[in-house]
């Protein structure tokens, strides 16, 4: 029986390259996503254990709290350097700096497209991962070397200028000397630069402090052993680790940035690509299992069981899906290829190694690819078994309909309330955050399923009701079109919702994404009383003394900056919020907090001791205006606040906001994020005062207020654009699916199609009934998925008010996307509209 | 009831008489007792067969002819097992049909029966070869190499094993059609217009294949037919008439089986 499903496929090679491509395409984008991944991670894995090789152990300021958003912490008493030479085994310990900031060269911000520029002070030692190939090390202040890769980017030389902004100021420097780092040119998109140690103290505000102690161990002392030994002799603000150890859990922090960011969106992608997949190989299934009909009620005359049969076509599903599986595996690779050349494109730069396929990704992509395959050929398999051996002696009887296809409503009823189950159970459900995301997709897949098997009931007059006006523009193609696509509505409404899904996820996230821009800038608008936003380029912090610098500039009438940290919250729940700090006299001139107890009044009096609450921490520390509660910084300091008032913020100055004395209290290292203006005069000439007081801290973006929110919707965008190229695959797989569908109906119909062409039907009418049939299509399907798109934005957004995310329909987006919808029903029409119109009219009478 | 009166079925009317067949019924492959097929019901049902009884002598060619509407399709559906009778009993080789399960009629197709259609005997994507061999691949059982290989040579298609079917001419494709369904030497054989699709050269050489299967390996074939000359290869002529059987006859001559069809015909 094996060999009849071969033989099918290799037959119809068209249909089986279409149908397989759907499957492929979802497989390429899974297995890509997880070969992009695995090879960034194991570029780091590569660059981290190449930095920790020749350190044994290494010791840096134990942080209180691990948190998603990388807590900052400070560094170690410059005098543990010398005990750590104390302890017994240590062969050799270095103590130096290292920061983030940024570079200048002439006068220009080096853009590193989110990567950070890392400085960190030069150790003469066997130990150090970098290797200088040109020039010397930093030895006096005022000088530094550069990675390679960053002085052939920026023509850098021995002797050449660059500007250094670290957290305590802008400094002059001179490039000493040149070198690579692990062996490489650059570490990703970063830039590394090497200072001298009393530089690095000066810029990074570590004054009598070190970064991190690298330790080598004496000959015969395991760095196991070592760091034992060291745990045991140093103070409990110091994190000991084994260099392997160090570098294992570098190199885990970027798996698990990966992991809960990039691999669950990609994934998710692929996801919906599969999904899309399997409505179109159960389409092509259902229609080939229509077509062989008599093929199959042969083989049951013959003789051939109910099962043998079933066996046959998910042979041919089972062929299918491993042929397209591993063609996908394939092809993901060059998807991966792909991704690497698109974030290039977009100026992020990741370190890439060579394209592995793990044994996971594998066996993934075959799992998923070749059950998604058999699945979605099941229903079709089991109408075949329906078709009775007497159908053989019969011409033009139809297809029996399903045993159970009078339940048909039922279920999808059922599946619809399991799918709402699922974004309920998501939504409002217990259980970690993943298990809910989780319940939340598989519940609107099932709904996209249960929509999908409903359609089938409304397809006919929907698609009555698009192609109305196709009969008004050319009256014999229209009609037949129309006609057309309401004859098998089955098949119309699968084909439609192959679209429906691609485009649904689509609008979704343009939705969700319109909600969450129009909430930002009506929250701006709200709170933001400034004419000016100073914010730092490169996602960095301004220098501490930004807002200070800035009152002295004649036209300027407040200005007031908040500094942002991560804190946890004490108590039994500890969490992590954002702290907030702010200048208490001032600040509410520039900011207009939208109060919901307390007013302005209580800001200058919050002292060391008084907190403001956004309303969301407030409810989940579940306190009111006079409790207390604590919070814990990343470097351990403790501090406790009496709740003065709770606001409403969702998108600002989320978390609690303190008075800068208490911030400076938990955290004595400037984290300025934003500095906010009021001005006096015309703007023009305000601004290029503040731009003229800023002018040697190239880093200090000056905006008025409205390029500001101008700035963060384009990164919105920027965000948007991606997922939406990334959307669009599963919309071209769904043009496959609607291709693949009209070339089977145009064969269907061979001898019908050469009867009109008999009486008189010109090729350009047959042409087009078959383009109007296929626009019909996929208007269904965009409209559908535009309102199931709409309904899943409106329902996630509800449910999500409290984090600030509106729902607002992005109307002349919704225009675009039927547009879109429409292209892809022409674009899919081509081939089969060329071969309907290019059927000899002779052989399509006589064809049986 | 009418359609229960077997008397009157079975009582020839006014006509051009023919010489009653001299067949050994006690050797029947087939057995049909009482045999009626209603569609519908009420009022609007239509009487298929009206009461029909029938063996089909083994190692014979029987041919069962009639005018369109006559009940002859349906007739051989039913003694195939392809549809249920609204009354009566069938027996093949020994074996009551009419209450078998679905999978033991498969089983008994599998075993004991062979067909012949108008059209589409064969699967587009196998080969000549695959095609004949299909029984025994769907039965899982290894084939007959002597056997296959005289009905190779019998059906005249050596140099034709490895076309596909749509590189054959019809008159080739209905002869690997009946290789195919010699192949599993089933008890009877059902051919349903075997040439009706074909031209008077090309449907010979299927006829005379028939008729060589039933004096070389003593097939048994029930064969339904329209057509005069294809008739006239059988042992024994049925005539079927508005549900009933109307004329049990031994060998005629295609002037004869003319004639019978006419009176037939002049009838409604």
């Amino acid at each position: 029986m094996i060999r009849i499903a071969w033989r099918s496929l290799l037959a119809h090679k068209l249909r089986s390259f279409l149908t397989a491509l759907a499957i492929l395409l979802g497989v390429a984008m899974i297995s890509g996503t997880y070969v992009f991944t695995d090879q960034i991670s194991r570029a780091f894995d590569e660059i981290y254990s190449e930095a920790f090789k020749g350190t044994d152990v290494t010791i840096t300021r134990t942080s209180s709290f691990s948190s998603d958003y990388g807590a900052a912490v400070g560094g170690l008493p410059e005098s543990m350097v010398e005990d750590v030479r104390a302890v017994d085994g240590v062969k050799e310990a270095n103590g130096y700096i290292s920061g983030m900031g940024a570079i200048a060269v002439d006068g220009e911000v080096v853009e590193t497209g989110g990567s950070p520029t890392l400085f960190f002070s030069y150790v003469p030692s066997a130990m150090s991962a970098t290797s200088y190939v040109e020039g010397d090390p930093p030895t006096k202040p005022g000088e530094i070397a550069v990675v390679k890769g960053l002085a052939e980017d920026e023509g850098l030389g021995i002797g050449s200028p660059v500007t250094v902004i670290a957290d305590t100021g802008t400094y002059e420097t001179r490039v000493s000397g040149v070198f690579t780092f692990a062996s490489e040119s650059s570490l990703g998109g970063s830039l590394l630069l090497n200072t001298t140690f009393e530089d690095g103290q000066l810029w990074f505000d570590l004054d009598g402090q070190v970064s991190e102690i690298d330790v080598t161990a004496a000959d015969g002392v395991s760095p196991d052993a070592l760091a034992t030994r060291l745990r045991a002799a140093l103070p409990e603000e110091a994190d000991v680790k084994t260099g392997e150890q160090a570098a294992a859990d570098a190199s885990q922090q970027i798996s698990d940035a990966l992991g809960t960011f990039i691999n669950p969106v990609l994934l998710s992608l692929g996801g919906v690509a599969v999904l899309v997949g399997a409505f179109i190989i159960f389409n092509a299934f259902s229609m080939t299992v229509a077509q062989r009909r008599r093929e199959f009620a042969l083989l049951r005359a013959l003789g051939a069981l109910r099962r043998q049969v079933m066996w046959s076509i998910t042979g041919e599903a089972l062929v299918m899906g491993v042929l397209a599986s591993v063609l996908g595996l394939v092809v993901g690779m060059g998807f991966a290829a792909g991704v690497n050349a698109l974030m290039k494109a977009l100026n992020v730069d990741i370190p890439t190694s060579s394209l592995v396929m793990q044994p996971r990704t594998v066996i993934v992509g075959l799992v998923v690819g070749i059950s998604i395959t058999l699945l979605s050929a099941v229903v079709p398999a089991l109408r075949a078994t329906r078709v009775p051996p007497v159908a053989a002696l019969q011409e033009g009887a139809t297809l029996p309909a399903a045993r159970y296809s009078r339940f048909t409503p039922y279920v999808a009823a059922a599946v619809a309330a399991l799918g709402v189950l699922g974004m309920v159970n998501g939504m409002y459900g217990v259980g970690s955050t993943t298990q809910r995301l989780l319940a939340m997709a598989v519940g609107a897949v099932l709904l996209f399923v249960a929509v999908a098997m409903l359609s089938k009931y409304f397809v006919a007059p929907v698609a009555g009701f698009i192609g109305w006006p196709l009969t008004r523009v050319a009256k014999t193609s229209g009609r037949l079109a129309r006609d057309n696509s309401m004859r098998n509505p089955a098949r119309t409404a699968a084909t439609a919702s192959a679209l429906m899904i691609g485009l649904g996820v689509v609008v979704f996230v343009a939705v969700f994404a319109q909600g969450l821009k129009s909430s930002f800038v009506d929250g701006f608008d709200q709170v933001v009383r400034a004419d000016y936003v100073v914010a730092a380029t490169n996602y960095l912090t301004l220098p501490g003394d930004t807002a200070r610098r800035l009152e002295y500039v004649p036209a300027v009438d407040t200005s007031a900056g908040v500094n942002i940290q991560v804190v946890q919250t004490g108590g039994a729940k500890k969490t992590t919020t954002t702290l907030n700090g702010v200048e208490p006299s001032t600040f509410s001139k520039v900011w207009s907090f939208d109060w919901i107890e307390g007013d302005d009044t209580v800001l200058p009096k919050l002292g060391t001791d008084g907190a403001l609450l956004e309303e969301q921490t407030a409810r989940s520390l579940g306190v009111k205006v006079g409790d207390s509660f604590s919070v814990q910084s990343p470097e351990g300091e403790k501090a406790g606040f009496e709740v003065r008032g709770i606001y409403r913020d969702p998108m600002m100055l989320v978390g609690i906001t303190v008075g800068d004395a208490a911030y400076d209290r938990l955290s004595p290292r400037s984290q300025l994020y934003m500095v906010l203006v009021t001005a006096t005069g015309a703007q023009g000439a305000d601004k290029a005062a503040l731009e003229g007081a800023l002018a040697d801290v190239p880093t200090a973006d000056v905006m008025t207020a409205a390029e500001y929110k101008d700035m963060m919707v384009g990164s919105i965008n920027q965000l948007l654009n991606l997922l939406y190229g990334l959307l669009a695959m599963s919309v071209i797989i769904s043009l496959f699916g609607i291709v693949n569908t009209l070339v089977l109906s145009v064969y269907e119909r061979t001898r019908e199609i050469g009867l009109l062409r008999a009486i008189g039907a010109s090729r350009r009418q047959i042409r087009r009934s078959v383009r109007y049939e296929s626009v019909i299509t996929s208007v269904i399907g965009g409209v559908l998925g535009i309102l199931v798109g709409i309904v899943f934005a409106y329902v996630v957004t509800t449910r999500f008010g409290g984090m600030g995310i509106k729902f607002s329909v992005p109307g002349a987006q919704l225009v675009v996307f039927l547009v879109i919808a429409v292209v892809v029903g022409v674009l899919a029409a081509i081939l089969p509209a060329r071969r309907a119109a290019r059927i000899d009219i002779l052989e399509a009478i006589h064809y049986e | 009831m009418e359609t229960m009166d077997r008397e009157a079925t079975q009582t020839a009317p006014a006509g051009p008489a023919c010489e009653a067949s001299d067949l050994d019924a006690a050797d029947a492959v087939v057995v049909a007792r009482g045999i009626t097929r209603d569609y519908g019901e009420g009022d609007a049902a239509v009487h298929a067969l009206r009461g029909v009884d029938v063996d089909m002598v083994r190692g014979r060619l029987t041919a069962i002819m009639g005018p369109s509407g006559s009940g002859k399709s349906t007739l051989m559906h039913i003694l195939a097992g392809l549809d249920e009778p609204t009354a009566g009993t069938v027996e093949v080789d020994g074996i009551e049909i009419t209450s078998l399960k679905e999978r033991e009629l498969t089983q008994l197709r599998r075993d004991k029966i062979g067909f012949i259609f108008q059209t589409l005997n064969l699967l587009p994507t196998l080969t000549a070869q695959e095609n004949i061999e299909l029984p025994m691949t769907i039965a899982g059982r290894k084939g007959d190499g002597q056997w296959v290989g005289q009905l190779i040579d019998t059906v005249g298609l050596a140099d034709r094993l490895d076309h596909k079917p749509a590189e054959l001419s019809g008159g080739q494709q209905q002869r690997v059609a009946v290789a195919r369904a010699l192949v599993g030497r089933p008890a009877v054989l059902f051919a349903d217009e075997p040439t009706g699709n074909l031209d008077s050269k090309t449907g010979d050489q299927v006829l005379d294949l028939l008729r060589r299967s039933v004096d070389d390996f003593g097939q048994t074939i029930v064969m339904v037919t329209h057509d005069a000359h294809a008739a006239s290869i059988a042992d024994r002529l049925l005539f079927l008439h508005d549900g009933r059987i109307v004329y049990d006859c031994g060998r005629m001559a295609r002037d004869e089986i003319f004639e019978v069809i006419k009176s037939l015909e002049d009838r409604r």
